[in-house]
Protein backbone atom coordinates (compact mmCIF):
# COMPACT_ATOMS: atom_id res chain seq x y z
CA UNK A 1 0.00 0.00 0.00
CA UNK A 2 2.86 2.70 1.23
CA UNK A 3 4.84 1.89 -1.90
CA UNK A 4 1.59 2.46 -4.33
CA UNK A 5 0.54 5.59 -2.84
CA UNK A 6 4.26 7.11 -3.12
CA UNK A 7 4.60 5.71 -6.58
CA UNK A 8 1.58 7.52 -7.40
CA UNK A 9 2.33 10.70 -5.96
CA UNK A 10 5.96 10.36 -7.80
CA UNK A 11 3.64 10.32 -10.96
CA UNK A 12 1.90 13.50 -10.20
CA UNK A 13 4.81 15.42 -8.82
CA UNK A 14 6.33 14.31 -12.58
CA UNK A 15 3.20 15.52 -14.30
CA UNK A 16 2.96 18.97 -11.94
CA UNK A 17 6.20 19.90 -12.52
CA UNK A 18 6.41 21.77 -15.64
CA UNK A 19 10.00 23.08 -14.98
CA UNK A 20 12.35 21.01 -13.20
CA UNK A 21 14.70 23.33 -12.49
CA UNK A 22 12.74 25.55 -9.67
CA UNK A 23 9.75 24.79 -7.49
CA UNK A 24 9.94 22.16 -5.20
CA UNK A 25 7.21 19.36 -4.46
CA UNK A 26 4.60 21.36 -3.39
CA UNK A 27 4.32 18.56 -0.10
CA UNK A 28 7.48 19.83 1.05
CA UNK A 29 6.69 23.20 1.95
CA UNK A 30 3.86 22.02 3.90
CA UNK A 31 6.35 19.81 6.15
CA UNK A 32 7.05 22.63 8.30
CA UNK A 33 4.02 23.89 9.08
CA UNK A 34 2.36 20.05 9.88
CA UNK A 35 5.45 19.78 12.03
CA UNK A 36 4.54 22.66 13.90
CA UNK A 37 0.88 21.50 14.03
CA UNK A 38 2.17 18.21 16.25
CA UNK A 39 4.61 19.99 18.32
CA UNK A 40 1.85 21.79 18.84
CA UNK A 41 -0.70 19.67 19.63
CA UNK A 42 2.38 17.40 21.61
CA UNK A 43 2.42 20.18 23.88
CA UNK A 44 -1.05 20.72 24.33
CA UNK A 45 -1.51 17.15 25.06
CA UNK A 46 0.96 17.25 27.68
CA UNK A 47 -0.11 20.49 29.40
CA UNK A 48 -3.56 18.61 29.71
CA UNK A 49 -1.67 16.14 32.07
CA UNK A 50 -1.13 19.22 34.14
CA UNK A 51 -4.49 20.64 33.69
CA UNK A 52 -7.56 18.43 33.09
CA UNK A 53 -10.02 19.69 30.64
CA UNK A 54 -13.30 18.51 33.01
CA UNK A 55 -12.08 21.76 35.42
CA UNK A 56 -12.82 23.62 32.23
CA UNK A 57 -16.17 23.31 32.80
CA UNK A 58 -16.98 24.55 36.38
CA UNK A 59 -15.62 27.69 38.44
CA UNK A 60 -11.56 26.69 37.87
CA UNK A 61 -11.79 26.99 34.26
CA UNK A 62 -9.98 30.36 33.98
CA UNK A 63 -7.26 29.44 36.20
CA UNK A 64 -6.90 26.16 34.27
CA UNK A 65 -7.50 28.08 30.96
CA UNK A 66 -4.58 30.20 32.52
CA UNK A 67 -2.59 27.57 33.29
CA UNK A 68 -2.82 26.59 29.22
CA UNK A 69 -2.02 29.80 28.36
CA UNK A 70 1.23 29.95 30.12
CA UNK A 71 1.95 26.38 29.75
CA UNK A 72 2.83 27.02 25.68
CA UNK A 73 3.43 30.55 26.07
CA UNK A 74 6.45 28.94 27.79
CA UNK A 75 7.02 26.13 25.47
CA UNK A 76 6.59 27.92 22.45
CA UNK A 77 7.74 31.46 23.19
CA UNK A 78 5.25 32.71 22.29
CA UNK A 79 2.18 34.62 23.53
CA UNK A 80 -0.94 32.17 23.03
CA UNK A 81 -5.05 34.19 23.65
CA UNK A 82 -7.49 32.32 25.34
CA UNK A 83 -9.54 31.64 22.58
CA UNK A 84 -6.58 29.91 20.62
CA UNK A 85 -6.26 27.97 23.44
CA UNK A 86 -9.92 26.66 23.12
CA UNK A 87 -9.98 26.45 19.60
CA UNK A 88 -6.88 24.26 20.34
CA UNK A 89 -8.53 21.97 22.22
CA UNK A 90 -11.31 21.80 20.51
CA UNK A 91 -9.35 19.38 18.41
CA UNK A 92 -10.01 16.60 20.87
CA UNK A 93 -12.49 17.47 23.28
CA UNK A 94 -16.27 18.81 22.99
CA UNK A 95 -15.92 20.59 25.86
CA UNK A 96 -19.75 21.63 25.90
CA UNK A 97 -20.11 18.09 26.82
CA UNK A 98 -17.98 17.95 30.14
CA UNK A 99 -19.26 17.91 33.25
CA UNK A 100 -17.68 19.38 36.20
CA UNK A 101 -16.69 16.67 38.44
CA UNK A 102 -17.38 16.03 42.30
CA UNK A 103 -14.85 17.64 43.94
CA UNK A 104 -16.61 21.01 42.89
CA UNK A 105 -19.44 20.14 44.32
CA UNK A 106 -17.99 19.03 47.52
CA UNK A 107 -16.67 22.65 47.67
CA UNK A 108 -19.70 24.22 46.76
CA UNK A 109 -22.22 21.94 49.04
CA UNK A 110 -20.09 22.55 52.38
CA UNK A 111 -21.22 25.94 53.52
CA UNK A 112 -19.45 27.40 56.19
CA UNK A 113 -19.07 30.81 57.70
CA UNK A 114 -15.81 33.24 56.65
CA UNK A 115 -13.46 33.11 59.17
CA UNK A 116 -10.52 35.27 59.37
CA UNK A 117 -7.65 33.74 60.37
CA UNK A 118 -6.15 34.19 63.93
CA UNK A 119 -2.72 35.44 62.27
CA UNK A 120 -5.16 38.57 60.97
CA UNK A 121 -5.73 39.20 64.61
CA UNK A 122 -1.79 38.41 65.97
CA UNK A 123 -0.43 41.00 63.33
CA UNK A 124 -2.90 44.07 64.28
CA UNK A 125 -1.35 43.65 67.75
CA UNK A 126 1.95 43.99 66.81
CA UNK B 1 -17.22 4.45 52.05
CA UNK B 2 -21.59 4.46 51.74
CA UNK B 3 -22.06 0.61 52.41
CA UNK B 4 -20.42 1.28 55.70
CA UNK B 5 -22.86 3.47 57.37
CA UNK B 6 -25.41 2.08 56.10
CA UNK B 7 -24.62 -1.34 57.33
CA UNK B 8 -23.83 0.78 60.45
CA UNK B 9 -26.82 2.29 60.63
CA UNK B 10 -28.91 -0.78 60.50
CA UNK B 11 -27.40 -2.84 63.32
CA UNK B 12 -27.77 0.57 65.70
CA UNK B 13 -31.11 0.91 64.81
CA UNK B 14 -32.02 -2.80 65.81
CA UNK B 15 -30.05 -2.98 69.41
CA UNK B 16 -31.76 0.56 70.46
CA UNK B 17 -33.64 -1.19 72.90
CA UNK B 18 -31.10 -3.43 74.09
CA UNK B 19 -27.67 -2.49 74.33
CA UNK B 20 -26.73 0.54 75.59
CA UNK B 21 -25.12 3.25 72.88
CA UNK B 22 -21.98 4.38 72.53
CA UNK B 23 -20.53 6.21 75.57
CA UNK B 24 -18.52 8.21 73.07
CA UNK B 25 -20.34 11.90 71.73
CA UNK B 26 -20.02 12.61 68.71
CA UNK B 27 -17.51 15.58 69.31
CA UNK B 28 -17.45 16.90 65.94
CA UNK B 29 -19.98 18.31 63.65
CA UNK B 30 -20.01 18.19 59.72
CA UNK B 31 -18.53 21.15 58.14
CA UNK B 32 -16.80 21.95 61.90
CA UNK B 33 -13.17 23.67 61.12
CA UNK B 34 -10.60 21.69 63.58
CA UNK B 35 -7.53 21.15 63.98
CA UNK B 36 -6.08 18.03 63.34
CA UNK B 37 -2.67 15.39 63.67
CA UNK B 38 -1.08 14.28 60.25
CA UNK B 39 2.77 13.39 60.60
CA UNK B 40 4.37 15.44 62.99
CA UNK B 41 2.29 18.50 62.78
CA UNK B 42 -0.76 19.72 63.51
CA UNK B 43 -2.94 20.88 60.26
CA UNK B 44 -6.13 23.42 60.10
CA UNK B 45 -8.86 20.83 58.76
CA UNK B 46 -12.48 20.63 58.14
CA UNK B 47 -14.94 17.61 58.99
CA UNK B 48 -16.38 16.61 55.86
CA UNK B 49 -18.31 13.54 57.25
CA UNK B 50 -19.28 12.37 61.31
CA UNK B 51 -19.93 8.72 60.97
CA UNK B 52 -20.43 6.76 63.77
CA UNK B 53 -18.50 3.09 63.96
CA UNK B 54 -19.39 0.16 66.31
CA UNK B 55 -17.21 2.23 69.20
CA UNK B 56 -16.19 5.29 68.27
CA UNK B 57 -16.98 8.15 65.92
CA UNK B 58 -15.02 8.77 62.12
CA UNK B 59 -14.54 11.67 60.90
CA UNK B 60 -13.64 12.18 56.92
CA UNK B 61 -11.70 15.46 57.74
CA UNK B 62 -10.04 17.70 54.45
CA UNK B 63 -6.90 19.35 55.30
CA UNK B 64 -7.86 23.13 54.34
CA UNK B 65 -5.34 24.31 51.47
CA UNK B 66 -4.08 21.00 50.77
CA UNK B 67 -5.13 18.94 47.99
CA UNK B 68 -8.13 16.71 48.34
CA UNK B 69 -6.15 13.69 47.77
CA UNK B 70 -5.30 14.15 51.76
CA UNK B 71 -8.47 13.83 52.70
CA UNK B 72 -8.78 10.54 55.22
CA UNK B 73 -11.33 9.37 57.68
CA UNK B 74 -9.69 9.84 61.35
CA UNK B 75 -10.52 8.88 64.92
CA UNK B 76 -11.72 11.66 67.30
CA UNK B 77 -8.08 11.40 68.64
CA UNK B 78 -6.40 12.48 66.02
CA UNK B 79 -9.06 15.91 65.86
CA UNK B 80 -8.79 18.62 68.41
CA UNK B 81 -11.47 21.87 68.76
CA UNK B 82 -10.08 24.98 66.68
CA UNK B 83 -9.26 27.37 69.62
CA UNK B 84 -6.91 29.56 70.81
CA UNK B 85 -5.12 27.43 72.91
CA UNK B 86 -5.13 24.69 70.27
CA UNK B 87 -3.81 27.37 67.54
CA UNK B 88 -1.21 27.88 69.67
CA UNK B 89 -0.65 24.66 70.18
CA UNK B 90 0.07 24.27 66.50
CA UNK B 91 2.34 26.89 66.00
CA UNK B 92 4.28 26.29 69.24
CA UNK B 93 4.63 22.93 67.53
CA UNK B 94 5.34 23.98 63.80
CA UNK B 95 8.26 25.83 65.70
CA UNK B 96 9.42 22.83 67.33
CA UNK B 97 9.18 21.04 63.64
CA UNK B 98 11.18 23.82 62.43
CA UNK B 99 9.35 25.95 59.93
CA UNK B 100 10.68 26.06 56.80
CA UNK B 101 8.65 27.51 53.36
CA UNK B 102 7.17 24.01 52.30
CA UNK B 103 6.31 22.53 56.11
CA UNK B 104 4.78 19.77 53.90
CA UNK B 105 7.19 19.35 51.75
CA UNK B 106 7.65 15.74 52.32
CA UNK B 107 4.15 15.67 50.82
CA UNK B 108 4.68 17.42 47.58
CA UNK B 109 7.38 15.11 46.73
CA UNK B 110 5.40 12.15 46.86
CA UNK B 111 2.46 11.42 44.51
CA UNK B 112 -0.80 10.90 45.31
CA UNK B 113 -1.47 7.93 47.94
CA UNK B 114 -3.15 5.33 47.24
CA UNK B 115 -6.90 4.80 47.74
CA UNK B 116 -6.81 1.27 49.46
CA UNK B 117 -3.71 2.46 51.66
CA UNK B 118 -5.49 4.96 54.07
CA UNK B 119 -3.98 3.97 56.68
CA UNK B 120 -0.21 3.56 55.13
CA UNK B 121 -0.26 7.05 53.96
CA UNK B 122 0.49 8.75 57.77
CA UNK B 123 3.27 6.50 58.33
CA UNK B 124 4.66 7.08 54.63
CA UNK B 125 4.42 10.42 55.07
CA UNK B 126 6.38 10.17 58.36
CA UNK B 127 9.11 8.93 56.79
CA UNK B 128 9.47 11.36 53.35
CA UNK B 129 9.42 13.99 56.17
CA UNK B 130 11.82 12.63 58.19
CA UNK B 131 15.37 12.98 55.72
CA UNK B 132 15.93 16.80 56.60
CA UNK B 133 19.42 17.24 55.58
CA UNK B 134 19.24 15.98 52.16
CA UNK B 135 17.48 19.24 50.82
CA UNK B 136 18.25 19.19 46.80
CA UNK B 137 20.05 22.07 45.72
CA UNK B 138 19.89 22.26 41.77
CA UNK B 139 16.64 24.59 42.32
CA UNK B 140 15.39 23.99 38.65
CA UNK B 141 16.24 20.95 37.55
CA UNK B 142 14.97 18.91 40.92
CA UNK B 143 12.00 20.85 40.88
CA UNK B 144 10.71 20.41 37.43
CA UNK B 145 10.64 16.37 37.78
CA UNK B 146 8.22 16.10 40.29
CA UNK B 147 5.54 18.71 39.44
CA UNK B 148 4.40 19.16 43.35
CA UNK B 149 0.79 19.74 42.79
CA UNK B 150 0.50 20.45 46.78
CA UNK B 151 2.43 24.22 46.87
CA UNK B 152 -0.46 26.55 48.21
CA UNK B 153 -0.52 29.90 46.77
CA UNK B 154 0.82 32.64 49.11
CA UNK B 155 -1.08 36.05 48.97
CA UNK B 156 0.67 38.61 51.03
CA UNK B 157 -2.41 40.85 51.84
CA UNK B 158 -1.18 44.67 52.43
CA UNK B 159 -1.35 45.00 56.06
CA UNK B 160 -3.84 48.60 54.97
CA UNK B 161 -6.30 45.70 53.59
CA UNK B 162 -5.24 43.51 56.39
CA UNK B 163 -6.76 45.97 59.08
CA UNK B 164 -9.90 46.15 56.59
CA UNK B 165 -10.54 42.95 57.13
CA UNK B 166 -10.14 42.93 60.86
CA UNK B 167 -12.64 46.38 60.66
CA UNK B 168 -15.10 44.10 58.48
CA UNK B 169 -15.06 41.23 61.18
CA UNK B 170 -15.58 44.05 64.12
CA UNK B 171 -18.42 45.73 62.23
CA UNK B 172 -20.41 42.79 61.01
CA UNK B 173 -19.64 39.98 64.31
CA UNK B 174 -19.50 41.99 67.08
CA UNK B 175 -21.30 45.54 66.37
CA UNK B 176 -24.24 43.46 64.62
CA UNK B 177 -23.60 45.99 61.80
CA UNK B 178 -23.63 45.16 57.56
CA UNK B 179 -22.98 46.14 54.27
CA UNK B 180 -25.69 48.48 52.68
CA UNK B 181 -26.30 46.33 49.39
CA UNK B 182 -26.08 46.78 46.54
CA UNK B 183 -22.56 48.56 46.29
CA UNK B 184 -21.18 50.95 44.24
CA UNK B 185 -18.69 50.32 42.80
CA UNK B 186 -19.37 47.18 43.07
CA UNK B 187 -16.72 44.09 42.15
CA UNK B 188 -17.58 43.89 38.52
CA UNK B 189 -16.61 47.73 38.46
CA UNK B 190 -13.72 47.12 40.73
CA UNK B 191 -12.43 44.73 38.27
CA UNK B 192 -13.08 47.04 35.07
CA UNK B 193 -11.28 49.70 36.71
CA UNK B 194 -8.53 47.99 37.50
CA UNK B 195 -8.08 46.65 33.96
CA UNK B 196 -8.72 50.65 32.56
CA UNK B 197 -5.80 51.12 34.71
CA UNK B 198 -3.81 48.40 33.52
CA UNK B 199 -4.29 49.12 29.92
CA UNK B 200 -3.60 53.11 30.67
CA UNK B 201 -0.28 52.24 32.38
CA UNK B 202 1.12 49.66 29.83
CA UNK B 203 -1.04 50.25 26.22
CA UNK B 204 -2.16 46.52 26.56
CA UNK B 205 -3.71 44.53 28.37
CA UNK B 206 -2.17 41.00 27.90
CA UNK B 207 -4.94 38.19 27.71
CA UNK B 208 -3.65 36.05 30.56
CA UNK B 209 -4.73 39.30 32.81
CA UNK B 210 -8.22 38.88 31.42
CA UNK B 211 -8.57 35.49 32.06
CA UNK B 212 -7.48 35.77 35.77
CA UNK B 213 -9.46 38.26 36.04
CA UNK B 214 -12.57 35.88 34.77
CA UNK B 215 -11.23 33.97 37.52
CA UNK B 216 -11.75 35.84 40.58
CA UNK B 217 -15.03 37.24 39.41
CA UNK B 218 -16.20 33.46 38.76
CA UNK B 219 -14.72 32.46 42.15
CA UNK B 220 -16.17 35.03 43.82
CA UNK B 221 -20.05 34.66 42.52
CA UNK B 222 -19.62 30.84 43.33
CA UNK B 223 -17.46 31.08 46.95
CA UNK B 224 -19.90 33.83 48.20
CA UNK B 225 -22.46 32.10 49.66
CA UNK B 226 -20.25 29.33 50.68
CA UNK B 227 -17.73 30.36 52.37
CA UNK B 228 -17.41 34.38 51.98
CA UNK B 229 -20.03 35.46 54.59
CA UNK B 230 -20.42 35.79 58.36
CA UNK B 231 -23.79 33.98 59.74
CA UNK B 232 -25.09 37.46 60.40
CA UNK B 233 -24.71 38.47 56.62
CA UNK B 234 -26.87 35.29 55.29
CA UNK B 235 -30.16 37.10 55.28
CA UNK B 236 -29.27 40.32 53.84
CA UNK B 237 -27.49 37.66 51.06
CA UNK B 238 -30.86 35.86 50.29
CA UNK B 239 -32.65 39.45 50.00
CA UNK B 240 -30.30 41.07 47.82
CA UNK B 241 -29.36 38.44 45.37
CA UNK B 242 -32.48 37.24 43.94
CA UNK B 243 -31.68 34.27 41.38
CA UNK B 244 -30.04 35.66 38.53
CA UNK B 245 -27.91 38.98 39.47
CA UNK B 246 -24.56 37.64 39.80
CA UNK B 247 -23.07 38.69 43.11
CA UNK B 248 -20.18 40.53 41.68
CA UNK B 249 -22.99 43.57 40.53
CA UNK B 250 -24.27 43.51 44.98
CA UNK B 251 -21.22 43.55 46.53
CA UNK B 252 -18.37 45.31 46.64
CA UNK B 253 -14.79 45.41 47.88
CA UNK B 254 -15.32 44.53 51.33
CA UNK B 255 -16.41 40.86 50.25
CA UNK B 256 -13.91 40.75 47.19
CA UNK B 257 -11.46 40.95 50.11
CA UNK B 258 -12.56 37.96 51.86
CA UNK B 259 -12.09 36.08 48.67
CA UNK B 260 -8.43 36.48 48.89
CA UNK B 261 -8.45 35.54 51.87
CA UNK B 262 -9.63 31.86 50.54
CA UNK B 263 -7.71 32.05 47.62
CA UNK B 264 -5.47 29.87 48.66
CA UNK B 265 -7.63 27.07 49.43
CA UNK B 266 -9.83 27.31 46.17
CA UNK B 267 -6.22 27.01 44.30
CA UNK B 268 -5.39 24.04 45.41
CA UNK B 269 -7.88 22.32 44.01
CA UNK B 270 -6.60 23.41 40.61
CA UNK B 271 -2.52 21.49 40.32
CA UNK B 272 -0.77 24.28 38.85
CA UNK B 273 2.47 24.46 38.23
CA UNK B 274 5.44 26.82 39.96
CA UNK B 275 6.15 28.49 37.29
CA UNK B 276 2.32 29.68 36.60
CA UNK B 277 2.16 30.21 40.51
CA UNK B 278 4.42 32.30 40.84
CA UNK B 279 3.08 34.64 37.92
CA UNK B 280 -0.48 33.84 39.44
CA UNK B 281 0.18 35.19 43.00
CA UNK B 282 2.12 38.31 40.57
CA UNK B 283 -1.23 39.02 39.16
CA UNK B 284 -2.92 38.92 42.65
CA UNK B 285 -1.04 41.35 44.40
CA UNK B 286 -1.53 43.93 41.71
CA UNK B 287 -5.20 43.69 42.54
CA UNK B 288 -4.49 43.88 45.55
CA UNK B 289 -2.37 47.12 45.39
CA UNK B 290 -4.47 48.41 43.32
CA UNK B 291 -7.46 47.78 45.54
CA UNK B 292 -5.17 49.48 48.64
CA UNK B 293 -4.54 52.69 46.30
CA UNK B 294 -8.31 53.02 45.90
CA UNK B 295 -8.86 52.40 49.57
CA UNK B 296 -10.85 55.09 50.36
CA UNK B 297 -13.49 54.83 47.10
CA UNK B 298 -13.52 50.55 47.36
CA UNK B 299 -14.32 50.26 51.16
CA UNK B 300 -17.01 51.68 53.31
CA UNK B 301 -15.91 53.35 56.10
CA UNK B 302 -18.74 53.14 58.58
CA UNK B 303 -21.09 49.48 57.89
CA UNK B 304 -25.04 49.99 58.46
CA UNK B 305 -26.39 49.35 61.80
CA UNK B 306 -29.17 47.37 60.68
CA UNK B 307 -30.33 45.07 63.39
CA UNK B 308 -31.15 46.64 67.19
CA UNK B 309 -31.23 49.70 65.79
CA UNK B 310 -34.63 49.53 64.11
CA UNK B 311 -36.05 52.67 64.86
CA UNK B 312 -33.31 55.31 65.47
CA UNK B 313 -30.03 55.70 63.70
CA UNK B 314 -31.60 57.89 60.46
CA UNK B 315 -29.07 60.42 60.01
Amino acid sequence: MESGGKGREEEQDGMSVHSPCKAPPSSASSLPKEQSQVELELRLLEALEIYPPVKLQGIHRHFVLFGLMEFLRRSFDRHFSSDEVLQLLDRFYNLEVLKPDDEEMEILNHEEEFCLPQSFFVKEES
Amino acid sequence: MGNSSKDDSTTDGDTSSGDTPPSNPNLYAEGEKVLAYHGPRIYEAKVQKAEQGKKDWRYFVHYLGWNKNWDEWVGSERLMKHTEENVLKQQALDKKQGVDKNPKSGRSAQTKPKSSADAKVEKEDLKTNVPKGKKRKNDSGAEKDTLSFEKLVKIQIPSTLKKQLVDDWEYVTQQDKLVKLPRSPNIDDILRKFLEYRLKKEGTIPDPVVEVLKGIRCYFDKALPVMLLYKKERKQYQEAVKDDISPSFVYGGEHLLRLFVKLPELLAFVNIEEETLTCLQQQFIDLLKFMQKNQSTFFLSAYDGSKGVEGKGKD
